[in-house]
């Protein structure tokens, strides 16, 4: 432990110092000031521990992320070794052709050649786009850690990570116009305030505005769909297509494993949602199904299609959004449902005219 | 009266609709009302427009619309000067507003849009009405001698007088040790010993940095220059016991004269300052200048720590309900600020905010068990330092640039803000020198620079301009 620093004089240069308008964590601690003590050599003392290292709580995406990594080394080894053998294949029979003279066969190889390469090409960017989840998780957690510190220091920095996370340029406006609103003395919890308003603020608003057109379509078309079975496949490529959306919103691409990674995952907060939420989110929509006893019951059946759609998009949106909400910032199913409802019993009444 | 009926009506009803709202700015002398109340009108008269309010909702969302002076309830209390103290900070070469002499008034409608659901673009219009007053705070510290009795008092003062601060009393105190509370009261005697004893005040008050001096009239008297109300003093070695028995001195002694007096001065002086000005307040602002506590020594900054408390004590606090707010309000919310943040640099914040709550400690813990909702900030009214960071040695480290109150530019690094109260070790070895700055040029658009004023805002007042 030190004393505070005394405070000390610089000269002014004739060209100013260099210009400040950052922060950085500081190197020194405060702490209240102790004197300093000595010990005798040969008393006791043994290497400072580290604090035991804490393994990170796991988020659900998280989870579900890490369970299929163990398998996937097996798929990429067989799917690597295919495409790799597939393309020397292709190239000696080019060889081959070339010195038999088989020009046919030899054309075949070539298209063989390129479709080996489209494949590979296909799945570098698989695993580009997985592992871009996989930082976005790593960097939500890291802003979820730093949401406990008040300090002053390195919640710009994160911010600026999670700037290129999302794929904003520089000159961006609403980045511009975070960079505007920050000044230097504002601390972490400030700075991410900041952030965001000015930054996923918009974003929320785009989300929350798709989750609310897409659940609406789902449930008409569940409603006016003709066969269980169809509503069935309705159902899973709306709501991928919703995940889908919502993550490019956010700034994450996704490609064919990480949009099934991350849509497992949804479900798989959905289920561990916590009981009382879902119980009372159950109740709710049992209520407006009370409501709705006059509706028939393929409407009946859209809105409760729909309710899911609303949902997991709610639940898909609070994992990709970078920075977790503020208490009053999340979306709620409530506003959601009224306007579903809304929307149905339109349909339900134009139906019934027909 | 008849012109004040309607009127006090008009407010109660305000009142009751949650459309009014009285601030205490509370702070002892020194410790930037003044800047204060001029940053808070300017930065709500710019709302909207040029001021920096990111960490007030209702601006950052645009909801803010402004805000205006408007007659105060009181006419015969004067206008808070802004235009002067804002002249003041715009003429060349800055300066700071002067320091208040006198109790001022001000009140400001500030219009926003109301907060309403997603789907209507646009709030409906509403005002909130803000009462401020400004006042000497020297004045402030009566307000405890409510609750006490003469030789209270007495005791009070004694336990006062330090080794250090003895210093500056030494001439009172060689003084009144020849005097008989017994003997019969010799006005001329009383006239001069009262002399020594607003000297000693006054030098305790600005030599020595003390903000524990009473009573405040005898630094700033105002209208009361002279004025035989203002003759009293404590009396030395007045405790238990012995109170008991000067008490049953005649009327006309030295003892029972002075504690007449003191009497007096409190039923005219004090109560009524009180009663006019810091009964109904719903929120409270408490500015503390930490630093320059800090710079005077550990005497210094217990004697703050005291002050504080005993000051605090004055003051209601509690939950508001309908019925407490139109009949009995009181305070339900409490910002505690460290002013003139500027004089140290960013990352030096949080332990400034730690030093406050530890001035604090004591009345933080009744509020918190009042279930009051306080919160420490760091803040700057008027910013008048620019952050840098400099190349030192190998090392980048924050610094200040700023112009000192001689007009001498600097940058420096100030040095470190201790998180809790330093030991008296500590004192002997090191010490602090924050030195005054002058405010910077005020910038052509009008808005004053400021530090944290706007999350001080939102503290204060965000929940009534939802
Ligand atoms: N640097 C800086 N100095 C301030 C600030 N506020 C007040 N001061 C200084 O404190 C002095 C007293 O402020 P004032 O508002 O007059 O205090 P009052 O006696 O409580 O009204 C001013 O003259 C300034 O030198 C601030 O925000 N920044």
């Amino acid at each position: 432990m030190s004393d505070p620093r005394p405070g000390q004089h610089f000269e002014i240069p004739a060209e100013g110092a260099p210009d400040h308008r950052r922060d950085r964590t500081p190197a020194f601690t405060r702490l209240d000031p102790v004197p300093g003590r000595h010990f005798p050599l040969e008393s006791t003392s043994r290497p400072l521990a580290p604090e035991a290292a804490e393994t990170p709580a796991e988020s659900a995406l998280d989870r579900a992320l890490a369970h299929p990594r163990k398998r996937r080394w097996g798929l990429l080894g067989v799917l690597g070794g295919s495409l790799t053998l597939g393309a020397v294949q292709a190239v000696e029979g080019v060889r081959e052709a070339w010195l038999g003279g088989d020009w046919l066969s030899g054309a075949w190889s070539v298209v063989g050649f390129t479709a080996v390469g489209m494949a590979g090409m296909a799945l570098g960017r698989e695993l580009v786009r997985l592992r871009h989840l996989r930082r976005h998780v790593r960097l939500r957690e890291a802003v979820e850690d730093d949401t406990v510190s008040d300090g002053h220091g390195n919640a710009l920095e994160l911010c600026e990570r999670l700037r290129s996370q999302m794929g904003l340029d520089r000159d961006d406006p609403h980045w511009q116009a975070f960079v505007s609103a920050r000044q230097a003395h504002h601390d972490n919890r400030e700075t991410r305030l900041l952030f965001a308003h000015h930054v996923l603020a918009p974003r929320d608003a785009k989300a929350r505005a798709l989750i609310t057109r897409m659940s609406g379509e789902t449930a008409v078309m569940v409603a006016v769909s003709p066969l269980t079975l169809v509503d069935m496949a309705l159902m899973a490529w709306r709501n991928l297509r919703l995940v889908d959306r919502l993550a490019a919103i956010y700034g994450l691409e996704l490609g064919y494993s990480s949009r099934l990674a991350l849509f497992r995952a949804v479900l798989a907060n959905m289920a561990f949602a916590g009981a009382s939420e879902v119980v009372s989110e159950a109740g709710m929509d049992l209520l407006s199904m009370n409501l709705a006893e006059r509706l028939s019951t393929r409407t009946a059946q859209g809105l409760s299609s729909g309710l899911l759609t609303a949902r997991l998009g709610v639940r898909a949106m609070r994992m990709l959004r970078p920075m977790p909400f503020a208490r009053d910032e999340a979306p709620r199913i409530a506003d959601l449902r009224r306007q579903l409802w809304q929307q149905l019993k339109r349909v339900d009444a134009q139906g019934r005219q027909e | 009266m008849a012109l004040t009926l309607p009127r006090e009506l008009n407010d109660w009803l305000e009142r009751g609709l949650d459309r009014q709202l009285r601030l205490a700015v509370t702070g002892l002398s020194q410790a930037g009302k003044t800047a204060f109340l001029t940053s808070l009108v300017n930065q709500l008269r710019h709302a909207g427009m040029d001021a920096q309010l990111a960490l007030l909702p209702c601006a950052r969302e645009g909801r803010l619309l402004g805000a205006r002076r408007v007659n105060q309830p009181d006419l015969s209390i004067p206008r808070f000067p802004y235009d002067e103290a804002l002249a003041a900070l715009g003429s060349t070469p800055p300066q700071w507003p002067a320091p208040t002499r006198g109790i001022s008034e001000l009140r400001l409608s500030i219009r926003y849009r109301s907060r309403t659901g997603t789907s209507r673009l646009f709030g409906e219009q509403r005002t909130l009405t803000l009462d401020l007053i400004d006042y000497p705070g020297e004045w402030l510290l009566d307000l405890p001698l409510l609750a006490q009795s003469y030789p209270e008092w007495c005791e009070r003062m004694e336990r006062l007088m330090t080794e250090r601060r003895r210093r500056y009393s030494t001439a009172f105190l060689d003084a009144v040790a020849g005097l008989d509370p017994a003997a019969t009261a010799d006005e001329q005697q009383l006239a001069e010993l009262t002399e020594h004893y607003g000297r000693a005040l006054h030098s305790a008050r600005h030599e020595g940095g003390y903000t524990f001096v009473q009573p405040g009239r005898f630094l700033l008297p105002g209208e009361l220059a002279g004025a035989p109300v203002l003759q009293f003093f404590p009396l030395p070695g007045v405790t238990g016991e012995r109170a008991a028995e000067l008490d049953r001195l005649p009327a006309d002694s030295v003892y029972q004269t002075l504690a007449q007096r003191f009497e007096h001065y409190k039923r005219t002086v004090v109560r009524p300052f009180y009663r006019d000005h810091f009964r109904r307040f719903d929120r409270q602002i408490i500015l503390v200048d930490v630093l320059s506590a800090l710079n005077a020594g550990p005497d210094v900054f217990d004697d703050l720590r005291q002050a504080l408390a005993t000051l605090m004590q004055s003051f209601d606090y509690g939950r508001r309900s309908l019925l407490s707010r139109l009949f009995n309000p009181r305070i339900d919310r409490l910002a505690l600020a460290a002013t003139k943040a500027d004089h140290v640099t960013p990352e030096q914040h949080p332990a400034l905010l730690s030093l406050i709550e530890a001035l604090l400690a004591e009345p933080i813990r009744d509020l918190r068990y009042l279930d009051i909702p306080v919160r420490p900030f760091s803040l700057a009214s008027v910013r008048a330092t620019e952050f840098r960071e400099v190349e030192h040695d190998g090392q980048r480290q924050p610094a200040l640039r700023g112009t000192t109150l001689t007009g001498e530019e600097v940058l420096m690094f100030p040095g470190e803000v201790p998180a809790s109260l330093p030991d008296a070790d500590f004192w002997r070895r090191q010490g602090f020198t924050f030195r005054g700055f002058r405010p910077q040029a005020l910038p052509d658009d009008g808005a004053l620079p400021h530090i944290r004023l706007d999350a001080v805002l939102d503290w204060l007042l965000g929940d009534r301009l939802q």
